[in-house]
């Protein structure tokens, strides 16, 4: 089995056991919604396959002539494009691209290797997965925290600190902060590696069973695989988690301040409840509804982040992969990759929803 | 107080990881590769080398293995198939060819064969004796019929698989490859050609396993282990992440490795590269570090910097049936024009050496044709060559030209834009600068129908001069159009009469075998190249590898300095070492 049907197992079992007791237990109108949602996520999905197929097309660029260069003689570049179906007819050429959607094999890449796009994302996207979920999770911790924090100091030094920090750390370029964190930890101090996903030597030691090389690592055993993961992944997680930190920490921030002005806030505040446990039990979780909304949101600047990031870092990711395979007019893997991606965002924004009416018990749908 | 504990647990961790391997205990080196005994074969799937106990932050600390990072991808490591620079590097490793390079110089020396080989005296038939012992990585024998089976899908499947070497390599030259007996080896060519032992010494004439390689089918990505008959053996291979060399148990060669590994890193930015060797990640960066990234390297006292001076070079095309560079006048006051010292000194900071004729220096015949002919810069010249097409500071020459603005890198808008106002400084010219990216750029300005003027830079196949002019002047020549394809001409048409004498110069040197004599022929083809200015030379530039202090080459061959690269820019790995640190 592939590294990516595992993750698609890994991810879509408990994705699939969420949905089915939101099912089973929510409302008719959540069912319905839920139902509405998945129906207009496939016509969604195929328009923008559609667009990105005819717009690449419309491209000015070449994948054979760049591939071969000055090199490539007419002759050799023609019985390429033959060979990969490149000068089939449009309509021939998009009949055959949606069949590789449907059956989800994608197709081969049209340079390089001309490898399957399955195997090459069967490499590349456990890569990106292995970044933004800890760069999430530390934008969240970060963001949340932070803002609930400022939201409890307001108008004090501590505040203005927070607030500062999240317009500049949400302004600051990807590849500058990262190249800050690299001069810094990696060459300077030499505290923390700068590339890569694992070191070179003990990767070469490394099993891979999902591509995901920390949880590899903790199936295999293998717990210097691990901690050299661990330390491979802080500055790319640091570089793009804090950079999204900063309009979480914003967000939070102004959802707790209007919900300490709430009368219920106000009546247990007369209760003689304490300020932190108003602001962390009371005002934080009813604040969290609109943030959550926020999480849907960010999926696809996470995505864009982690192109950047990955570049930085020569993180061997989906973004990378991205860019990569756009300057070389690689059809079949850009519209697979973007097909992917929107797929991800429109299933995580479906979760998102799903999720608010687990939290929030009087969103009706 | 909940909320904060978990946020206190969750820095902890953090730090924690930092300090885990900031101050963890010096790594275990990696367990030598499995040897096979030389009577056994190693296993089909090599067993991974035992994990190090603890992580590892720099090159250093594994004293048998080193790592080298390059920003070149892997498009094909199939022998009949692979055309790029990092694709052959891998198999001049992991594989020979009949005869080879002498490592650190463009010269020939036998491989597999026993000499260099006999030629018959019409020049048309190549016979090679291989020697005795041969065996690829996993215990299968090398002999003749088993090789000259795998040459020929060169000629068979070659030229299906997507990256066509073939069709520039083999095809053009070769007509059959034959193994009479099992020791001999015997190459007829279509035509007789003077280059053909420097063709024969390239990647594509490798030995190829036949158990991973079959004769039907382009293998572009084999599963590792990956054997040939080189020093050594591809044992592990993640895309885009690392590609892990252990020694070739069964190689009997002289090239024996000093090491026990060698993982060659991938890096998508040459930038993170930079850094990676400073910190120490890397042992050696290898390809293509920018001049400021090398400016940078150089003021670290812990690293070496090799200056290899190969033959990458730049260039103008001028499409010579289009207007107004169909006009002999309008070239030659370009190529009069140009101060190419400027350009190296104020773009490049002296890291690219001014070139002034088509073939760089160090090769066969090369010359200073441009420089002799047009002494740029010289604008008074210049303006004379305009004035005589009646062209004037009222009536000024408009031209276009064309750049890939990422393809050779960001400096390439830079040195374009000093080419715009050296031309400008005649008075009498006026340019616009178009950029285009470089899928569609290839094409149009390759064609010769699209653009009048751009830039093109180039790389031999074979280290001979007959790469750097042939191309340029034969069959529409890259765009320079001074011969036009014609059905049953290998050449292609001249334009005009100049267009025919170095035709006819070129194809008297592509047969040529007495080395004197070829190299007066090159001379006079470059005199005639810079008065038909078939394109407009501009500079050579040198690669640069950079390694830490503690790596060095071979000080018994060419060029240890530079890791024994020579100017065909081939990486042996089997010449380094590493002094323990």
């Amino acid at each position: 089995m592939s590294p990516i049907a595992i993750i698609a197992l890994i991810i879509g079992i408990p994705s699939l056991l969420l949905l089915a007791y939101v099912f089973v237990r929510g409302s008719t109108g959540l069912r319905r919604y839920i139902l509405t949602r998945i129906v207009l996520t496939l016509p969604m999905i195929f328009i923008l396959a559609t667009m990105v197929f005819f717009i690449l097309r419309i491209l000015p660029g070449d994948p054979v002539s760049s591939a071969l260069g000055p090199k490539g003689t007419p002759e050799m570049i023609q019985s390429i494009r033959t060979q990969l179906g490149l000068n089939d007819p449009l309509i021939v050429q998009y009949g055959r691209f949606l069949w590789s959607m449907v059956t989800l094999r994608f197709g081969n890449s049209l340079v390089g290797g001309h490898r399957p796009i399955v195997d090459e994302m069967s490499e590349r996207f456990p890569a990106t997965l292995e970044l933004i979920v800890p760069a999430s999770i530390l934008a969240l911790l970060v963001g949340v925290y932070g803002g609930a924090l400022a939201a409890a100091k307001r108008k004090r030094a501590l505040d203005f600190s927070l607030r500062i920090y999240s317009v500049v750390i949400y302004s600051l370029p990807i590849f500058w902060f990262g190249l800050v964190l690299q001069l810094f930890f990696g060459v300077r101090l030499r505290w923390l590696p700068i590339s890569g996903r694992i070191d070179a030597v003990i990767g070469t030691s490394l099993k891979t069973i999902t591509n995901i090389y920390s949880l590899d690592a903790l199936l295999t055993g293998n717990w210097p695989a691990f901690f050299s993961v661990l330390q491979h992944l802080i500055l790319p997680t640091l570089t793009l988690g804090l950079i999204l930190s900063g309009v979480f920490v914003r967000m939070t921030r102004i959802n707790v301040i209007e919900t300490m002005q709430a009368d219920y806030i106000a009546a247990a505040r007369a209760r003689g409840i304490r300020e932190r446990v108003l602001i962390y039990g009371h005002a934080l979780k009813n604040a969290m509804i609109p943030v959550i909304t926020l999480i849907g949101l960010q999926v696809a600047i996470l995505l864009a982040g982690a192109v950047l990031t990955e570049t930085v870092f020569s993180w061997p990711g989906m973004g990378s992969y991205l860019v990569e395979r756009i300057s070389a007019r690689d059809y079949t893997a850009v519209q697979s990759v973007i097909t992917v991606f929107a797929m991800l965002v429109a299933l995580i924004s479906l979760a998102v929803d799903v999720i608010y009416s687990l939290v929030d018990p009087r969103v009706r749908y | 107080m909940k909320h904060q504990k978990w946020f206190v647990l969750a820095s902890v961790v953090l730090v924690a990881s930092v300090l885990l391997g900031a101050c963890g205990p010096a790594p275990t080196p990696t367990a030598a590769p499995t040897q096979a005994p030389a009577t056994q074969a190693p296993a089909a799937t090599q067993a991974p080398a035992a994990a190090p106990t603890a992580a590892a932050t720099t090159a250093a600390s594994n004293p048998d293995t080193i790592i080298i990072g390059t920003t070149d991808k892997v498009a094909s490591l199939d022998s009949a198939d692979a055309y790029a620079i990092r694709d052959w590097e891998v198999l001049y490793n992991i594989s020979e060819g009949l005869i080879r390079w002498v490592p650190g110089t463009t010269n020939l020396e036998p491989g597999l064969a026993t000499d260099l080989g006999t030629i018959s005296p019409d020049g048309l038939t190549y016979t090679f004796t291989l020697k005795d012992g041969i065996k690829f990585g996993d215990g299968t024998p090398l002999t003749a019929t088993v090789y000259a089976a795998q040459l020929n899908r060169l000629l068979t499947i070659g030229p299906k698989c997507p990256n066509d070497v073939a069709d520039s390599l083999a095809v053009p030259y070769v007509q059959s490859i034959t193994a009479p007996d099992d020791k001999t080896i015997v190459f007829k060519l279509k035509s007789k050609i003077a280059f053909f032992p420097q063709i024969l010494a390239g990647a594509p004439y490798v030995a190829s396993d036949p158990n991973i390689f079959k004769a039907d089918a382009c293998n572009l990505f084999p599963t590792a282990p990956i054997y040939g008959v080189g020093p050594w053996y591809v044992s592990q291979y993640n895309p885009d992440e690392q590609m892990v060399f252990e020694p070739n148990p069964y190689y009997t060669g002289d090239m024996k490795p000093q090491v026990k590994q060698v993982i060659v890193r991938f890096f998508s930015d040459p930038n993170t590269m930079a850094l990676a060797v400073q910190s120490g990640e890397i042992d050696v960066a290898w390809r293509l570090l920018s001049p400021d990234q090398l400016t940078q390297l150089k003021n670290v006292s812990s690293l070496k910097i090799g200056t290899i001076n190969g033959g990458r070079i730049q260039f103008l095309v001028l499409n010579h049936t289009m207007k107004p560079f169909d006009d002999p006048n309008v070239d030659k006051a370009i190529a009069s024009a140009i101060d190419r010292n400027a350009i190296a000194d104020t773009v490049y900071g002296g890291q690219v050496s001014p070139l002034y004729s088509q073939v760089p220096p160090g090769f066969l015949g090369a010359s200073q044709s441009f420089d002799t002919m047009y002494s740029a810069p010289n604008l008074d010249q210049a303006k004379k060559y305009l004035e005589a097409s009646g062209y004037s500071a009222t009536n000024p020459l408009k031209i276009e030209m064309w750049y890939p603005p990422e393809h050779y890198g960001a400096s390439t808008a830079a040195w374009m834009q000093v080419i715009k106002t050296q031309l400008e400084a005649t008075g009498e010219i006026q340019v616009t600068l178009q950029a285009q990216e470089w899928s569609t750029y290839v094409p149009a300005l390759t064609g010769g129908k699209a653009y009048g003027a751009g830039v093109l830079g180039w790389f031999f196949d074979y280290p001979d001069p007959s790469n750097y002019l042939d191309p340029f002047v034969y069959n529409r020549g890259e765009g320079t159009n001074v011969t036009i394809p014609a059905t049953g001409s290998d050449t292609g048409t001249p334009i005009n009469d100049k267009a025919k004498q170095l035709v006819a110069l070129l194809q008297q040197a592509d047969t040529e075998t007495d080395q004197t004599k070829r190299a007066e022929l090159y001379k006079q083809a470059q005199d005639i190249y810079a008065d038909l200015v078939v394109t407009v030379p501009i500079f050579f530039s040198a690669e640069h590898v950079v390694y830490q202090n503690y790596i060095s080459g071979m000080s018994s061959i060419a060029s240890p300095d530079t890791l024994n690269i020579g100017p065909n820019i081939l990486f042996n790995y089997s010449v380094l070492s590493k002094k323990s640190q």
